[in-house]
C-alpha cells in the first residue's frame, strides 16, 4: 500500500473470512425450514387443540363458527395485504384501519344520500383510500419524512374527520342491500367475503413475488440506496406502494360494511391497524423468514383468528383477546427482528 | 516560533529533570533533554504485518510536531498506542512529561490521567446541541444540588470562560452545527483541553483534523493552533498532506512502513524533500506527461467536467482500456465516477459517448448508455437481506420478466452459470447474501455489473475490505471484461495496485488532472511522487466556497 487516505481499517483486520462452512450450512438448512413451518404448524395446532378440547369441541368446529371467524377476520386481512406493501419497501403505513374507517363512511354516504349505484359507490371508496395514499406517499417518498410519523398523523385526521362528518352517528339506511347480503352469503361452504380476501392475496401474491415490480419493493426495502445504484426510482416506487395500501384500505372499507351492515364511525380505527401489523409481522416469521410476505400474513391473520374464537368459546374474558393480539405483535416483531439480523449475518 | 530549541521550559518546575540518568531499562546515561512526549523503541505486529518497526520520537513542548506518512506507513498504529486503543509489543516506552509506562500496557484511563487530549478526524461533537452544552458533555453539567436541575447560567460562564481562553469567538448558546467549520474543530479541541490548568500541560493530539475543511477554514484553524502552541501548548498533528506541514511545521516525522524515515527540523522542511522520504527514493522530475488521445479509438471523451468538488476535468478513455485516477482525499477522485453514472449531476462541461454527447437525468439512463458503478461502500450496493441470485441478477430483473411471469428458472440457470464464471463461493445460488464471505460479496457486486456487458465500468475501491486472494480474482475479472472490450474506471487509494491494474493513470488534484502516466510499466512510486507533489496550493481556490 503506498499512499494516502485516512486508514479506514487497522493493519491487521483487512481481511474477512467467513467462508461459509458446510456443517453450519446444513444446520442453518435444517433450522430454516423449521422457522418456515412454524406458523403452519402452530395454526394445525390451535385448530386440533380447540377441536378436541371438550370445552371447545362442540362448538369450534362446527361449519357455523369457521363460516364466522373467516368472515370476521376478513376485514383484518384485508388491511394485513395493505399494510404489506409499505412494509416490503421497507416503510410503515400506519393509516390504514383508520382509512377504512373514513372509507366505509365513503362508501355509506355516497349511497344512502347521494343515491350513486353500488359499483360506483365502491370505486369511489377505493379512489379516496388510494388518494389518501397518496398524500401519504408524497409525504413520505418525495418529502422525506418518516413514515411512521406521517401515517401515524394521516389516522388521526381521518379519525378526527369522520367524527365531524357523522356527528358519531352511524349511517344505518340506505345501505345497497346487494352490498350486505355479499357480506353474508357463502360460495361452497365458505362466505363470499372471505373468497374476496383469498383472491386479492392471490393478486398481492403474485405481484410481490412474481413481477419485477415485487422484486424492486423488495430491493428498496433491503437497501434503498443500492436500489437507486440499480437504477430504480425508489420514490416512485415508495408512492406507488402507498397508493395502492391506501386503495387496499379502501376496500376493507366497503367490506366493513357489508360485514355490519352499517357504517359506524367507530369501525376503523388504530387497533385495527395494530393487529393488521402484528399479522404482516407474523407472517415474515414464516413461509419466507425473514421477509414480509402474502401466504405467511394469511396464515397469521387466521391463527389469530382461531386463537382468539377458541378462547372466546372456552369462556375466557374477552380482554384475553386483546392480550392474545398485543402478545402476537410482540412476539413476532421480536422473532422477526432476530430472524433478520441473523440473515444479514450480525446476529 | 523556534521550535528546534530543545532547552525550552517546557512544563512546570521539577518535571525537567525527570528524564535524566535512571530510564526504565537503564541504558541512558546521559541526561536528555525535556520532552512533552517521547516514544522510544515502540514496535507493533499484527498478524502478517509489522505496523510499527522500532519508531522513537521525541516532542518538544511547545511546539507542533506534525507526523506524516502514507496510507499503512503506521501512524495511524501509532495514536492507537498513544490512545490505548492498541498496546504495542512487549519491549518500548513511552513517556509524558514524567512519567514513563511501557508501551505494551497503555490505556484509555492512562492517556486521560497523563494528559493525552485527542481529536479525531470524526470530531464527535452534536451538531444540535449548543457550544455550551458540547463542552460540558462527557465532562458533567452543573447541577443544582437539590433539583439536580442544569444550571445554565453557571454552564454559559463556564462555556464563556473556556472559549476565551482558546480564543474562539461564539455566543456559547450558538448550535454547534451553525457554526463554520473551522469553529466547530476548534470546539472540539476547547472541549479536549478544557480542564488544564495550564497550556503547558498535557499534549494535544489532531487526527487528519483538516480533511473535511474547505481552505480559508484550515487557514483560521491554522492561525488558532498557532496561537496554542505559542501559549506552550505541545500539540501533535497528524496529517498526509505536504502543505499543510510545510506552513505550520515545528518538526515533522515521516514515517514509512513503520519505520521512522527520518524526522526534519522546520528549516529543513521542503516539499521535494518529503515527497523523497515518503517515497522512499530520490525525485524525477520527468515524470508526467500530459499528451493528448486524440485520434484514438476513444468510447468516452469528457471535456471540462465540473460540479462539486470537479472543477474542469478532461480526459479521453480507449475501448478496452483500464484507466485509473489516483489522487488524494478531497481531490475529485470519487465524483468524477459518480458525476459520469449520473447521480450527480455536472454543473457545466460535457461527455461524449462513442462520439456523442450525452447527459444523464437518471442512473437508468446512464445504465441504458452501458454505465457499471461498483461504489466504495459495499453497504451502497449490496442487498444483504436477499439471496445471492436476487444480488446477482438486481441490475437486470426485467429480463426475466417474460409472458406476465418473473422466469426464476431462467434467473437461478443464470446465477449459477455466474457463480461459475465469476468464481464465487457458494453453497447455492438461493444462499442469503450475507452469509458470503467479504471476498465473495464484493465477487458478485462486481458480477452484477460485468454480466450486462457494459461499455463501461466505474469502479470505486472495488478490492477494499477484500482478502489477497479475491483482491486478485477480481483483477482477473476486469481483465477478461476489457478484453471483451468494455473499457474501466478505477479509483483507489492503493497506488500501488492502480499502477498494476491500470493501462494509464491519470493524477487529479483539486477536481483538476495534473498528470498522467501510461503503460506498460507504471511505477507506483514515480506515481506516488505526482500524486503528493499535485497536492492543491491551499491558496489557489478561488472557486472553493467558504460559508461563513
Amino acid at each position: 500500500m503506498t499512499v494516502v487516505q485516512t486508514d479506514k481499517t487497522g493493519q491487521g483486520g483487512d481481511e474477512e473470512s467467513n467462508q461459509p462452512n458446510e456443517k453450519s450450512g446444513m444446520q442453518s438448512a435444517l433450522l430454516f425450514n423449521v422457522e418456515r413451518y412454524a406458523l403452519p404448524g402452530l395454526l394445525i395446532i390451535v385448530l386440533v387443540f380447540f377441536s378436541l378440547w371438550s370445552k371447545t369441541g362442540h362448538l369450534f368446529f362446527s361449519a357455523a363458527d369457521f363460516q364466522e371467524v373467516g368472515f370476521d377476520y376478513v376485514y383484518i386481512g384485508m388491511l394485513a395485504l395493505a399494510s404489506l406493501l409499505p412494509l416490503v419497501c421497507g416503510e410503515f403505513d400506519f393509516s390504514v384501519g383508520s382509512n377504512a374507517g373514513f372509507t366505509q363512511i365513503v362508501v355509506a354516504t355516497a349511497m344512502a344520500r347521494f343515491h350513486i349505484p353500488l359499483p360506483f359507490a365502491i370505486m369511489l371508496a377505493i379512489a379516496a383510500g388510494a388518494f389518501i395514499g397518496l398524500g401519504n406517499g408524497n409525504t413520505v417518498a418525495r418529502v422525506g419524512v418518516n413514515s411512521l410519523i406521517v401515517t401515524l398523523g394521516t389516522a388521526g385526521v381521518l379519525l378526527g374527520v369522520v367524527e365531524w362528518y357523522t356527528g358519531s352517528q352511524s349511517i344505518n339506511n340506505g345501505i345497497s342491500g346487494s352490498l350486505i347480503n355479499f357480506g353474508s352469503e357463502n360460495f361452497i361452504g365458505i362466505p363470499d367475503t372471505v373468497w374476496l380476501l383469498f383472491g386479492v392475496a392471490l393478486v398481492a401474491y403474485y405481484v410481490i413475488e412474481h413481477t419485477p415490480y415485487g422484486r424492486y419493493l423488495t430491493s428498496v426495502g433491503s437497501n434503498p440506496r443500492a436500489a437507486r445504484l440499480v437504477g430504480l426510482r425508489v420514490d416512485r416506487l415508495k408512492l406507488s406502494a402507498f397508493v395502492l395500501a391506501g386503495a387496499l384500505a379502501g376496500l376493507a372499507g366497503v367490506l366493513l360494511v357489508a360485514k355490519n351492515g352499517s357504517a359506524t364511525p367507530e369501525a376503523g380505527n388504530v387497533q385495527d391497524t395494530l393487529q393488521a401489523l402484528a399479522a404482516a409481522y407474523l407472517g415474515a416469521t414464516s413461509i419466507r423468514p425473514g421477509r414480509f410476505n402474502v401466504m405467511g400474513t394469511m396464515l397469521a391473520v387466521y391463527f389469530i383468528a382461531f386463537s382468539v374464537s377458541g378462547l372466546a368459546i372456552a369462556g375466557v374474558q374477552s380482554w384475553i383477546s386483546q392480550v392474545f393480539s398485543g402478545a402476537a405483535l410482540f412476539i413476532a416483531v421480536v422473532a422477526s427482528t432476530v430472524i433478520g439480523r441473523r440473515r444479514a449475518g450480525t446476529g | 516560533m523556534a521550535s528546534d530549541s530543545t532547552d525550552e521550559p517546557g512544563v512546570g518546575a521539577g518535571s525537567a529533570g525527570a528524564h535524566t540518568g535512571q530510564s526504565l531499562l537503564g541504558e541512558q546515561l546521559v541526561p536528555r533533554p525535556y520532552f512533552a512526549l517521547s516514544v522510544w523503541r515502540v514496535s507493533k505486529n499484527f498478524p502478517g504485518t509489522r505496523a510499527l518497526d522500532d519508531v522513537s520520537i521525541d516532542v518538544t513542548g511547545g511546539t507542533i510536531h506534525c507526523l506524516l506518512g502514507a496510507n499503512g506507513s503506521g501512524k495511524s498504529s501509532l495514536i492507537k498506542i498513544l490512545a490505548g486503543v492498541y498496546q504495542a509489543d512487549p519491549g518500548g516506552t513511552v513517556t509524558i512529561g514524567a512519567d514513563t509506562i511501557d508501551a505494551d500496557r497503555t490505556s484509555p484511563e492512562w492517556a486521560r490521567s497523563s494528559g493525552l487530549h485527542f481529536v479525531h478526524q470524526d470530531l464527535a461533537i452534536f451538531n444540535g446541541l449548543s457550544v455550551a452544552e458540547n463542552l460540558a458533555i462527557g465532562r458533567g453539567f452543573p447541577v443544582n444540588p437539590v433539583t439536580k436541575a442544569v444550571r445554565w447560567r453557571a454552564l454559559r460562564r463556564h462555556a464563556r470562560a473556556v472559549l476565551d481562553r482558546f480564543d474562539v469567538d461564539v455566543d456559547p448558546r450558538r448550535l454547534v452545527g451553525q457554526l463554520r467549520p473551522a469553529g466547530r474543530t476548534m470546539v472540539a479541541i476547547a472541549r479536549a483541553l478544557q480542564d488544564q490548568s495550564d497550556a503547558s500541560e498535557g499534549v494535544l493530539i489532531l487526527d487528519e483534523p483538516t480533511v473535511s475543511l474547505p481552505a480559508v477554514e484550515v487557514d483560521v484553524l491554522f492561525d488558532a493552533l498557532k496561537r496554542y502552541a505559542a501559549a506552550g501548548q505541545t500539540i501533535v498533528y497528524v496529517t498526509h498532506r505536504l502543505d499543510e506541514v510545510t506552513r505550520i511545521a515545528d518538526r515533522v516525522t515521516v514515517l514509512r512502513d513503520g519505520c521512522v524515515a527520518a524526522t526534519l527540523q522546520r528549516a529543513e522542511i521542503t516539499k521535494d524533500r518529503l515527497v523523497e522520504l515518503i517515497v522512499g527514493r530520490a525525485l524525477d522530475h520527468s515524470a508526467a506527461s500530459n499528451a493528448t488521445l486524440d485520434g484514438e479509438d476513444l468510447v468516452l471523451e469528457v471535456s471540462d467536467l465540473s460540479g462539486g468538488p470537479l472543477r474542469g476535468v478532461s480526459f479521453g478513455l480507449r475501448r478496452g482500456e483500464v484507466l485509473g485516477v489516483a489522487g488524494l482525499v478531497g481531490s475529485g477522485r470519487t465524483s468524477v465516477l459518480t458525476t459520469l453514472f449520473g447521480l450527480q449531476p455536472p454543473s457545466s462541461g460535457m461527455v461524449k459517448l462513442d462520439g456523442k454527447a450525452v447527459s444523464f437525468a437518471n442512473i437508468d439512463d446512464a445504465m441504458d448508455a452501458g454505465f457499471g458503478f461498483v461504489p466504495e461502500d459495499r453497504s451502497e450496493s449490496a442487498f444483504v437481506t436477499m439471496s445471492l441470485r436476487e444480488n446477482l441478477s438486481a441490475a437486470e430483473v426485467s429480463k426475466y420478466w417474460r409472458g406476465g411471469l418473473l422466469r426464476e428458472r431462467a434467473e437461478a440457470a443464470d446465477a449459477r452459470q455466474s457463480i461459475k464464471d465469476f468464481s464465487i463461493k457458494a453453497i447455492s445460488d438461493r444462499q442469503p447474501f450475507a452469509t458470503l464471505s467479504g471476498g465473495n460479496q464484493q465477487k458478485t457486486i462486481v458480477a452484477r455489473w460485468l454480466r450486462r456487458r457494459p461499455k463501461i465500468l466505474l469502479l470505486d475501491e472495488p478490492t477494499q475490505g477484500v482478502d489477497v486472494e479475491a483482491r486478485a480474482e477480481i483483477y482477473r475479472l476486469i481483465r477478461e471484461a476489457v478484453a471483451s472490450g468494455t473499457s474501466v474506471i478505477v479509483v483507489t487509494a492503493d497506488l500501488e495496485e492502480l499502477a498494476r491494474v491500470s493501462d494509464r493513470v491519470v493524477v487529479l488534484a483539486d477536481g483538476r488532472i495534473t498528470g498522467e502516466i501510461r503503460g506498460p510499466d507504471i511505477d507506483p512510486s514515480q506515481l506516488t511522487e505526482l500524486v503528493l507533489s499535485a497536492a492543491p496550493d491551499p491558496h489557489d481556490s478561488k472557486l472553493e466556497a467558504s460559508q461563513p
